[in-house]
């Protein structure tokens, strides 16, 4: 037990696919575990903060952190886990981008709180209590974590060492990304160990994509029966895959769906909404302004749909 | 809002405005001017980046409809223009902060009064928030 290295696994905010796609692993996670030891999975495994407190600095060879940070517990947790670790794997889209939770960007902490705690139809608050990081009960003082601004990808709050995307990362890029910690085979610093390359480069369709892609008309994919063998784009359904780095192993596409971004940008593009725009414009076939103002209309929450994972990491960040 | 003066960012094809004006008197009377060799070269990374760096509004001027010198590029970042509205709402940058006007101007005495009645509009909308 000794000379395993120690290893990490930690959630901060996140849905818990990030660690149920660690147990994912299967049969393969045997032999993770027989050569290294996990000394911290809250979501597996009884440990504490105190005994993280414990470790020496850097006694910890990889920490595993998945999850978005939104409140004070998140960032000291992140802090104390970099503090004692050699390595840091940013796992998950949201510790890579923010991910789906990152989408409360585009409102501020008031409007959250006013419709959490005061104005959504089913909340029966007449103290109008909100929730305070520090409050007196019986002569006693009761604190919560504090909820911040805005969401923050992991790299904004600690050094990151290395990236995992997605939603939630695919069983083998997990297999190879630990393996290249064991083995001591790893890509420089900051790398991204997934493909660089955008998903049509793998996406099973992309033959059937047209060099020219004309859209007089765009749909969700609710609203029509998309064809299975036909690029989504070509149907005018709107997919991210254009926009967005491969390696999943296009499990969307391969139930019909189109891609929703989960792996982020592709390698270099610092703002992924800003990119899917240029593309979209040059595909809209429209011959004057109210085809133009018709069509566009047609697209729901655009924004939404763009910045679905990365909107923390995007040039703007948040809302104004 | 008194104080408040707007940076409005202006790119303008060189095509078919200003070509006939001198670029460095014209600079000094317009801040934040980027003669571009077509409005075309504007992708909305531009855009979303002036916002990024400060911008109160950003003004595209390009070739009149149908006449870019490179076949459309025109009608290419009106599109992007339009759709980037909706993107940068969601962000709380209202759609009157980005413009696009596609007309012919040589000489290019219009820029800064577009360039003016610009920041006419965005000084009722008060500074982009920074955040």
């Amino acid at each position: 037990m000794v000379d395993k290295p120690k290893v990490a696994i930690c959630w901060l905010g996140s849905c818990g696919g990030c660690d149920e796609a660690v147990v994912d692993l299967n049969e393969a996670i045997l032999q993770v575990t027989s050569a290294i030891d996990i000394i911290f999975w809250p979501v597996a495994l009884d440990f504490k903060y105190h005994h993280l407190d414990a470790l020496k600095e850097g006694e910890i060879v990889l920490s595993i952190i998945n999850g978005h940070i939104r409140n004070s517990e998140q960032e000291e947790v992140a802090k104390l886990l970099r503090e004692k670790s050699q390595l840091v794997l940013s796992f998950g889209s949201c510790a890579c981008f923010g991910g789906t939770p990152g989408m409360a960007n585009f409102r501020t902490k008031e409007d959250i709180f006013n419709w959490v705690y005061r104005d959504a139809p089913t909340v029966v608050n007449p103290k109008g209590n909100y929730p305070q990081p520090k409050s007196q009960v019986n002569g006693k003082e009761l604190t919560l974590p504090e909820f911040y601004e805005q969401v923050f990808a992991l790299k904004q709050i600690i050094d990151v060492d290395y990236y995992l995307p997605g939603c939630p990362p695919p069983p083998d890029l997990i297999a190879n990304a630990v393996s290249a910690v064991l083995e001591g085979k790893l890509p420089p610093k900051g790398s991204t160990l997934a493909p660089h390359k955008a998903l049509c480069d793998t996406c099973r369709l992309n033959e059937t994509k047209p060099n020219k892609i004309s859209l007089k008309d765009i749909k969700r994919i609710h609203e029509v029966e998309a064809s299975p063998d036909t690029c989504f784009l070509a149907q005018g359904i709107l997919c991210m895959g254009i926009a967005t780095r491969g390696g999943c192993g296009e499990s969307c596409i391969n139930i019909n769906m189109p891609c929703r971004g989960c792996f982020g940008p592709v390698e270099g593009v610092e703002d992924v909404g800003a990119k899917f725009v240029s593309a979209l414009a040059a595909m809209l076939d429209v011959e004057d302004d109210e085809e133009m103002r018709q069509l566009i209309d047609k697209v729901d929450d655009l924004a939404g749909y763009t910045y679905r994972f990365p909107l923390p990491v995007s040039l703007l960040k948040k809302k104004r | 809002m008194s104080g408040f003066e707007p940076k409005v960012v202006c790119f303008s094809c060189k095509f078919s405005w200003g070509y006939l004006a001198d670029e460095a008197s014209f600079s000094s009377k317009i801040k934040n001017w980027i003669p571009i060799i077509c409005s075309g070269k504007v992708d909305a990374k531009h855009v979303v980046e002036a916002f990024n760096r400060g911008a109160d509004g950003v003004l595209i001027l390009g070739c009149p409809e149908g006449e870019c010198h490179y076949q459309d590029g025109n009608y290419e970042t009106k599109k992007r223009v339009r759709l980037l509205h909706k993107v940068l709402d969601s962000y709380g940058i209202e759609p009157e902060r980005v413009r696009i006007e596609l007309s012919l101007d040589p000489e290019g005495k219009r820029i800064p009064e577009l360039v003016k009645s610009m920041s006419a509009t965005i000084k009722k909308l008060g500074p982009v928030r920074q955040t």
